[in-house]
């Protein structure tokens, strides 16, 4: 059977009064993904989500799900379900009742209904809680409940608002591998948003990185996080350092940069052919750093490429490995992950001056993207 | 447990206020619930005369004390086409007022405004253009509508506070699973501002009930209760009056508990019924 569910945005542009919400997204999402919608708060990645419900129409553009067109079709004709960042559960009904609602403004019998709604309701483990109402539940049974709810209308997209924001940590991670699994399950698309790097990556199959009403990658989960293709990107998902320097020469499919502190490093162009002076940009992720102690600081560095000298200023035990943050002689950060067997080998305190560096072959270039986006406040630590 | 911190002076001074308040509230209605239950041979003030019901059974019969079964029934169902309008009304103008349509501030402030007319003039100017147009006032006409341009602006203030806790999402939820937006007011928004409903209707069912100035020249023939009670002060001198009183505050009481029951019932409910 061909799986359906496959959603299609052309060219989609929202404007609320004067802002630009939504600028001209085009983007395929294949039956059957896990998609998950990533950005930062305001980078559009709701407003999108509310135009495939139905819930907000697109100012120009076409929502197309399984090749039709479902604009200006109320959100139950368009054959997605939404799961709304607060659930809105309704107060007033038991968990049965909720699950039932959409059979009941179907027209459906009532004894028919329960019994459906039963059955859903055990697809999520939750048939105990039939006979109670949304208040007497946790976080996460008013999820399951509210996932059941969208379920039962048989839908070819289940739309998802930062499903997992309202709950704490750990229950966070439970139910993250639980909506995974009910995706598998059900065998339907997915479109999630969220704006926590970890949470796209770990359930996704497509990761759409957003910002700014547009979309700056949409790849792989891993794609994404281990060959991010602008600065933005990098920077917003983390675990990637990203440097700068201005090209000084050309050899062997590679770009030689230096930097303002008097480091040189290379970078591959792939297809681009760099002119001299020109600045590029280029991304190591923080765990194929290595790291030694300068016993002479104020030694020469004898023209070690792909490196940079720097201070320690905080460790941090993260369990397998151990973050090690270095302060650039300008004041720019720099993280290195190493491995913690290595660490404790060889360990440096705060204080120590560190040569850092890294094999050519584990450098990415990236595009220059500007972005309101503030570095210092995102990034998995990984 | 010792007392380690005075109270500043402010604190005695707004506990006599309050006290006075209280006694102010509390202290004539009790005087008058007290002198209802007089001895047959007592008067007006005290001392008691001797425990009684028999000012309640004077209150039926109409010769002495006026018309009190009269005037209470109309009253009571004057009171409730009030509080049916005021309810359907004002939920209607609350759920419309939460878009932003041409002239909304207009007819709001517009409706505002008649709570702050003085409402015998209002009462003078509805019984004028009875006249003019050659219909006779009533209880069920124009007192009806008198009391509704004091009844719905409340209500609506009302509806504005419940709705502006009401989250939105349910309304999209409900659409979201296919109801139409018949269904959606029927079995989401109506039943979850339900409570707030039977706030309005509390305040649409005892603004009518003691309503005096407004009424006061559009009843026509047959008097409301209040403005029966305010003839009888001057014709009517038996303790009968303040059975009267004992009676219409206990309907009033009545009242109120029966909206604060079913809403503390109701929240008890969504709060979840199995829990102890």
């Amino acid at each position: 059977m061909a799986q359906t569910g496959g959603i299609e945005l052309a060219n989609l542009t929202k404007r609320f009064g004067d802002t630009l919400a939504i600028d001209s997204v085009s983007m395929t999402v294949p039956p059957g993904t896990y998609c998950c919608l990533l950005g930062p708060s305001g980078c559009g990645k709701t407003t999108l989500l509310r135009m495939i419900a139905g819930h907000d129409e697109p100012t120009a553009g076409d929502v197309r799900i399984d090749g039709q067109s479902v604009l200006g079709l109320p959100p139950a004709e368009r054959g997605t379900a939404m799961m709304f960042q607060s659930y809105a559960l309704f107060p007033h009904l038991t968990c049965l009742d909720n699950v039932a609602f959409n059979l009941k403004v179907r027209g459906v019998a009532k004894a028919a209904r329960r019994k459906q709604a039963h059955e859903m309701l055990d697809r999520v483990q939750m048939d105990g809680f039939a006979d109670r109402v949304p208040a007497e539940l946790s976080g996460g049974q008013q999820q399951r409940i509210a996932l059941a709810r969208s379920l039962i209308t048989n839908p070819k997209v289940l739309l998802l608002d930062e499903p997992l924001s309202a709950l704490d940590e750990f229950l966070r991670l439970q139910m993250r591998g639980n909506l995974r699994q009910m995706q598998n399950e059900f065998g339907i698309t997915f479109v999630h948003v969220t704006h926590t790097q970890m949470e796209a990556i770990a359930v996704a199959d497509l990761v759409v990185v957003m910002d700014h009403g547009q979309i700056d990658q949409a790849d792989r989960a891993r794609a994404v996080y281990d060959t991010p293709r602008t600065t933005y990107v990098a920077r917003f998902i983390g675990g990637q350092n990203v440097l700068s320097g201005k090209v000084v020469a050309v050899e062997n499919g590679a770009a030689i940069l230096d930097d303002a502190r008097g480091n040189r490093f290379t970078v591959p162009t792939g297809d681009t052919a760099p002119g001299t002076g020109e600045t590029r940009y280029l991304s190591i992720r923080r765990d194929r750093i290595e790291m030694e102690k300068l016993a002479d600081p104020s030694a020469a560095r004898d023209g070690t490429v792909n490196s940079v000298v720097g201070k320690v200023w905080m460790t941090e035990y993260q369990g397998t490995w151990v973050k090690v943050n270095i302060t650039l002689p300008d004041g720019e950060e720099f993280v290195a992950n190493i491995d913690d067997g290595r660490f404790f080998a060889n360990p440096v305190h705060e204080g120590d001056m560190v040569l850092a560096r890294w094999p050519a072959e584990s450098v990415h270039p990236l595009e220059h993207r500007e972005s309101s986006f503030d570095t210092s406040r995102g990034g998995m630590h990984t | 447990m010792a007392q380690h911190r005075k109270r500043p002076w402010t604190f005695y001074v707004l506990a006599t206020f309050f006290a006075l308040f209280v006694l102010f509230l509390y202290g004539p209605m009790l005087a008058i619930y007290i002198l209802s239950f007089q001895g047959p041979t007592g008067g007006l003030t005290f001392p008691m005369n001797g425990v009684s019901l028999h000012w309640f059974q004077a209150l039926f019969e109409q010769q002495r004390t006026g018309d009190f079964s009269g005037s209470f029934s109309r009253s009571i169902l004057l009171a409730f086409l009030v509080m049916i309008c005021t309810v359907t009304f004002s939920v209607m103008a609350g759920l419309a007022f939460r878009r932003r349509f041409f002239g909304a501030s207009a007819i709001f402030y517009m409706a505002v405004a008649s709570l702050v007319m003085p409402g015998l003039f209002l009462s003078l100017g509805i019984g004028l253009i009875f006249r003019v147009i050659d219909m006779p006032t009533n209880w069920f006409s124009s007192a009806l509508g008198a009391q509704l341009t004091w009844s719905l602006p409340f209500g609506l203030l009302i509806m504005f506070a419940v709705l502006s806790r009401f989250d939105r999402s349910y309304e999209e939820a409900a659409r979201d699973l296919g109801a139409t937006n018949r269904q959606t007011l029927q079995y989401v928004v109506l039943p979850i501002l339900f409570p707030g409903l039977i706030a309005v209707a509390l305040f649409g069912f005892t603004l009518s009930y003691d309503e005096f100035p407004r009424t006061l020249l559009t009843v026509g023939p047959g008097n409301t209760l209040p403005l029966e009670i305010y003839a009888m002060t001057t014709t009517v001198t038996s303790p009968a009056l303040y059975a009267l009183g004992t009676v219409t505050t206990v309907v009033s009481f009545a009242a109120i508990i029966l909206s604060l029951g079913s809403i503390a019932i109701i929240q008890w409910r969504r709060g979840g019924r199995f829990r102890k």
